[in-house]
């Protein structure tokens, strides 16, 4: 038996199904209504378990030439590989912590900004602030002004 | 009748409506000419935008950004080689040459009044067809409309990607996403995991977001060195559209346009085949009917004309069966089906009689937006230009950021900022691991409407059998096995296997028990055709087997 990247994901599906079956358990059944609440949601996850477990299938008799390869990286070349990838979700991650502090406004021009130069590097670093501003700040303008949305300010820069 | 089109004339004739009309257009042929972001992500990205306006503004918005994206995607692929959409494919496979020989202008215009053409007759069809479809759904029960969801949801798995079990599993963890939070029925907690937060459940809109627009610009990020380049680093392009040579071009071989033009629609009333699928057809038909095809993949108009009359024309049949039935032909109509449903419309066989203004605004934008996208493409091309010179990084950085004001809008919550990042990592994982995306965005879009009609059957009748004894249960449950039979047939084609000959004819006798037990006159003979058409495939099939090679 091979253990490709499908083998590994159809394993997690299958445990992610137990588990998901096994929550479905915790749904409260009323005295009314003629479907119960948990009837539709269980039914999808053994759907989904049948499905995950010919995956599981497919994925071991797939001739080790057909397998996907992925490879085999060491830590500091996974993170070069991923670099952008990590970059937008650790810049993100912590965009939507300090939402509540510092607004929507302040908020998305820092998130462009930092996105910006971390994708981009610091070389056209003027070219960046002009466009952190202008998206961020026109988008602002059009929601506020022109959509009337409500965007959240901030409690530490008051807009 | 008159007064209800007048009504909705005067919606979509209002001045802030045309403007819209005149910006969604012109955002979707830029977001369908630069390559990497789809139509689908250009629609879903309106999605936050049109919230706040009233339906028939709303939707005729996102019908223009449709109808402009659809028609970008040949700029590039005339003026570069690179197509902006997998609808537009093959348009590049003569449209390019055409450039490069000295006849941009002249294969832009091809492009542009094919595309029109399209648009134009799918629009008339969807007119003349969604009120017959949805006529027919007036005999829908609940246990059929539960059987079409099924339907729709194998269709798509079986050809939104390579593998039918990753599609299927899209599609079941799409419906799945769906029954997190309160139960609507009455109103149950499930999956919230004591959290306030999956109490809610997960708004749909940030979930098609994050699956469809996050994931795939982490995609087109992924690679360093890529998302700091640009997609061209022309200066300047100076070509002027042909229109004259053009249309005589195309009057020159109206039959092409015409043809194109139903195999686009027919493909997009298919759940889940789309454009992709549309503009290689056409063109491998316009291909082998024409006397002389020597010129094909050298600039020849017909292959410019194919694709782009046929994917112009597949929204049209996209729309049909959403109008008719409540199901979306394809994704986009699927993000259609989300603000429809956002505005607390819920379409379905009454839904154009109920919401005839509505019904008929949608019409009238179709039409229009066509119009308008002719207008706009000269223009909109000197801004193509620009934009392609703009490097990955600032047009993905630019769009995420509205990514994040627009989910926010929708419910004034940062939690749906947070159900945008989450899916986000889902939709590019999956991306990773080669599931489709199309499958689960129509689980999460129909997951509501399976499970309300599965209840509401139940209600009627316990009895299961049910949902495939009924003629029209029936019916969708043989497309359903067929469609997930399909992938097999496809490998196994080439290879002349005994299922690959019995495939059409068995779908063909399998479909006319249900249209039998339909009754009526049309369809026992409709059945009738079915098994003799069935019946000849079959005997030509083996006799060509029995005959001397």
């Amino acid at each position: 038996m091979s253990l490709n990247r499908d083998t590994i994901a159809s394993l997690c599906l299958i445990m992610a199904c137990g588990g998901l079956m096994f929550v479905s358990l915790d749904i409260r059944e009323p005295d009314y209504g003629v479907l119960s609440p948990a009837t539709w949601p269980r039914l999808i996850i053994v759907i989904m378990a049948i499905l995950s477990t010919i995956y599981f299938v497919q994925s071991i008799r797939l001739p080790r030439s057909k397998t996907p390869v992925a490879p085999r990286l060491s830590f500091t070349e996974f993170v070069l590989y991923w670099r952008n990838v990590l970059i937008v979700f650790f810049v993100f991650a912590i965009y939507l912590m300090v939402l509540p502090y510092l607004g929507m406004l302040v908020g998305n021009i820092l998130f462009s900004l930092v996105l910006l130069t971390a994708l981009g590097g610091f070389k056209p670093f003027i070219m960046h602030i002009m466009v952190a501003f202008g998206t961020s700040g026109g988008m602002w303008l059009l929601f506020i002004y022109g959509l009337d949305v409500i965007l959240p300010r901030g409690s530490l820069t008051g807009f | 009748m008159m007064e209800t089109f007048l009504l909705a004339l005067f919606n979509i004739l209002d001045i802030t409506t045309l403007t819209f009309m005149v910006i969604g257009v012109g955002a979707g042929l830029l977001a369908g000419s630069v390559p990497g972001f789809t139509i689908a992500m250009a629609i879903v990205l309106t999605l936050p935008f049109t919230f706040s306006m009233p339906p028939a503004q709303g939707l005729a918005t996102m019908i223009s950004v449709l109808v402009g994206g659809l028609s970008g995607g040949l700029m590039s692929g005339i003026l570069t080689g690179i197509p902006g959409t997998p609808s537009s494919v093959a348009t590049t496979f003569d449209g390019f040459p055409m450039a490069r020989r000295g006849e941009p202008g002249l294969a832009l215009g091809i492009g542009v009044w094919s595309s029109f053409c399209g648009g134009i007759i799918s629009a008339i069809l969807l007119v003349l067809f969604a009120p017959q479809l949805a006529r027919i759904g007036l005999e829908f029960q609940p246990w059929d409309f539960f059987m079409l969801v099924m339907f729709a949801l194998t269709v798509t798995a079986s050809l939104a990607g390579s593998n039918l079990v990753k599609g299927l599993l899209a599609g079941a963890a799409g419906l799945f996403v769906r029954t997190i939070g309160e139960d609507d029925a009455v109103g149950v907690a499930r999956f919230s995991f004591g959290s306030d937060y999956l109490l809610s459940g997960f708004d749909f809109i940030a979930v098609l977001i994050g699956l469809f627009a996050f994931s795939q610009l982490l995609s087109d990020l992924r690679d360093p060195v890529a998302a700091r380049k640009s997609l061209s680093d022309q200066k300047q392009v100076k070509v002027r559209i042909e229109h004259r040579r053009a249309i005589g071009i195309l009057i020159k071989n109206w039959s092409v346009v015409i043809k194109s033009a139903f195999i686009g629609m027919f493909t997009g009333i298919l759940p889940g085949a789309g454009g992709s699928i549309a503009n290689i057809l056409a063109y491998d038909q316009a291909k082998k009917s024409a006397k002389d095809n020597s010129q094909f993949g050298k600039g020849d108009p017909r292959g410019i004309i194919a694709p782009e009359a046929s994917n112009n024309a597949v929204e049209g049949g996209a729309l049909t069966p959403l109008m008719a039935l409540g199901i979306p032909g394809d994704i986009t109509a699927a993000i259609m089906l989300g603000a429809l449903l956002m505005h607390d419309i819920v379409p379905g066989p009454t839904f154009i009689s109920d919401e005839p203004v509505l019904s008929y605004s949608i019409f009238i934008a179709f039409f229009l937006a066509n119009f308008i996208m002719l207008a706009l493409q000269s223009g909109v091309l000197r801004i193509f230009v620009q934009v392609t010179r703009i490097k990955t990084y600032v047009l993905a950085t630019g769009i995420l950021t509205f990514a994040t004001i627009g989910v926010f809008a929708l419910h004034n919550s940062t939690e749906d900022i947070l159900t945008l990042f989450f899916f986000g990592i889902l939709g590019f994982a999956m991306r990773q691991f080669g599931f489709p995306i199309a499958p689960m965005i129509l689980g999460v879009v129909l997951g509501d409407i399976a499970e309300l009609n599965l209840a509401r059957a139940l209600a009627i009748n316990a009895d299961p059998m049910l949902f495939i004894t009924r003629p029209w249960s029936l019916f969708f449950t043989i497309i359903a096995l067929f469609s997930m039979l399909f992938p097999i047939y496809q490998n196994q084609r080439d290879k002349g296997t005994l299922l690959a000959k019995l495939y059409a004819p068995f779908m063909l006798l399998a479909l006319s028990v249900p249209l039998f037990m339909m009754g009526g006159n049309v369809r026992p003979i409709l059945a009738v055709i079915a098994i003799a058409t069935g019946g000849f495939i079959l005997w030509r099939r083996f006799q060509s087997n029995a005959s001397p090679s």
